[in-house]
């Protein structure tokens, strides 16, 4: 059953559609990831327009962080104060993004930075992940407790300006480095139509030294402000959110992140962390590959005159 | 007493065509039509004679890029801008195109992909566009007819552009079909039909026919309420996804 999406102006498969929503929100619950990062490459590789793909997203990811922020919020999972901390930033960062994206659309090299940002980010985290899961496997197969997480905290955190309190989370830090993190992710999500859930929580953890119980929700609630401001911004300025895309994948995606996050539990933290690490390398490694490789047809069109 | 008059000359050849749709309408199962055709050639000499059909869409300039190595990449290059394109043509005709009349006629009538209409205007300059500086809009010096190609050869990769060298057959003594494919990429607006019958090589009659592509229902509404009111559709798309995820979460809760 093929829907015309009016936005986009494509005909596409509405069961396949709800399908990879699905896929894409079990992996996302199974993980507790957003999942952009996997969703917009098969949506252009779908033959949905990039720019389509990555203003849509922006709707997409915002419905499902705010299914699964409900639940984390009532278990005082989220610290709401450091969340609007970041999504301060993340506000800045997503008008910063929506007119960067569009001025590398009239540039022509909308495609080259997309491509780039996801061989970078998603080749260092995946690689990183994947360094962190495989040392952690053997060391629990051989019984050995992990290592002693070392809690120094970096002194430039503490030595910055602007210092506030953040009880939820413990910490008392300036405001500086989460503004920069939150604007920083603010970027990425208008440009590779992404939450940035992949780069906030291990941030979080290994920068800001928030305590793990709280990273998610707080990196929920902050992708849930950033993505809603980039979603509108995107639909008002370049007039490329298609709702009917969004519905679509959003409808296999609510049910796909419950049924992940049930199955989550009958897995190993290091096991499901190494094979979502080689998810990311791989995602990342395709996506970058092509600018490597000769092009079969040395000319692009460029769809859309007026960005 | 009936005045003796001159046998009249014979009348001039004449086609004559309909399509059997005017209007293709474009809801949510749109995926794609085919529009069929039917003309009539008359002609009291019956001097041989073969019909070219020329559907043009609506004009949407065209931006295209050429990718070159930069340090090991794959880069575009600046997007260079052609002017006059159709958002969709196809030139369907009795016979190759090149068999029925010459390249000056061909080219007089814009006939065949080869010979569109498309320009990057004459001289090279560039110009400040929304913006940004230096995006050519120019005549590509010896490269001018690769480009050119590459934009006919994307569009017809596209099912956008096509010349179907027997898109139009004789079914009966003097009475023709072509039937012409829309992609469910073609663009929204007026297309033109012209039907062209050709005689030693020369037109001698045309007819011109016009078809409606429009967005229908709830299609059309979201289309014009994303374009003209940009802003309160992606606030309304934005509290529909939001209430979207908190009703999901309520379906889905636990405790």
């Amino acid at each position: 059953m093929d829907i015309y999406l009016p936005i986009a102006e494509v005909s596409v498969n509405a069961p396949l559609l709800v399908a990879l929503g699905a896929l894409v929100g079990f992996i996302s619950g199974l993980f507790g990831i957003g999942g952009g990062f996997l969703m917009t490459p098969v949506l252009v590789f779908l033959g949905i327009p990039p720019a389509v793909a990555v203003a849509s997203m922006a709707n997409h990811v915002a419905a499902s962080s705010m299914s699964s922020v409900i639940s984390y919020s009532r278990r005082r999972l989220v610290d709401f104060r450091m969340g609007g901390v970041l999504a301060g930033g993340g506000v800045v960062g997503a008008i910063v993004g929506v007119e960067l994206f569009r001025w590398l659309r009239l540039l022509g090299q909308a495609d080259l930075v997309v491509a780039l940002s996801y061989l970078i980010f998603l080749g260092i985290i995946g690689g990183l992940m994947l360094w962190e899961s495989l040392g952690a496997i053997p060391r629990r197969r051989r019984g050995e407790p992990p290592p002693a997480r070392r809690d120094r905290r970096p002194p430039w955190l503490y030595g910055l300006p602007l210092k506030m309190r953040f009880p939820s989370s413990r910490l008392f830090i300036s405001v500086i480095p989460p503004i920069l993190l939150g604007a920083f992710v603010g970027v990425l999500s208008a440009i590779m139509g992404v939450g940035g859930g992949f780069i906030l929580v291990p941030a979080m953890i290994y920068i800001l030294r928030m305590p793990a119980s709280v990273v998610v929700g707080t990196s929920l609630f902050q992708i849930i402000v950033t993505t809603a401001l980039t979603g509108v911004l995107q639909a008002g300025r370049n007039q490329t959110v298609d709702i009917v895309l969004a519905t679509l994948l959003l409808a296999g995606g609510v049910l796909g992140a419950q049924l992940g996050a049930r199955a989550s539990s009958r897995f190993r933290a290091e096991e499901l962390r190494a094979v979502l690490a080689l998810i990311v390398l791989v995602v990342g490694l395709r996506m970058g590959l092509g600018l490597f490789v000769r092009p079969d047809e040395p000319f692009v069109l460029m769809s859309g005159l007026g960005g | 007493m009936i005045p003796a008059v001159a046998p009249p000359p014979p009348a001039p050849p004449v086609v004559s065509a309909a399509l059997t749709e005017t209007q293709v309408q474009v809801n949510s199962g749109f995926r794609g039509a085919r529009i069929v055709l039917y003309g009539a050639v008359f002609d009291p000499l019956n001097r041989p004679s073969d019909v070219v059909v020329l559907v043009r869409g609506p004009e949407q300039p065209v931006r295209i890029a050429r990718k070159t190595r930069i340090v090991g990449l794959w880069v575009n290059s600046r997007p260079v801008v052609f002017q006059g394109a159709p958002g969709f043509y196809i030139a369907a005709s009795t016979r190759p195109l090149d068999e029925i009349a010459r390249f000056g006629e061909l080219r007089r009538l814009g006939a065949g992909v080869d010979h569109l209409a498309i320009n990057a205007p004459a001289e090279q300059r560039t110009e400040t566009r929304y913006g940004v500086r230096d995006v050519v809009v120019s005549r590509l010096g010896g490269d001018y007819l690769d480009w050119r190609r590459a934009v006919v050869r994307l569009k017809e990769k596209a099912g956008l552009y096509a010349a179907e060298e027997h898109g139009v057959r004789f079914v009966d003594r003097g009475l023709f079909r072509a039937e012409i494919a829309l992609p469910a990429e073609a663009p929204i607006g007026q297309y033109q039909a012209r039907i062209v019958l050709f005689q030693n090589g020369q037109p001698v009659s045309e007819k011109v026919r016009t078809l409606t592509v429009a967005k229908v229902g709830a299609e059309r509404g979201l289309y014009l309420w994303a374009h003209r009111r940009p802003w309160s559709y992606g606030l309304a798309a934005m509290a529909f996804a939001l209430g979207a995820g908190w009703a999901a979460s309520r379906a889905f809760r636990r405790d």
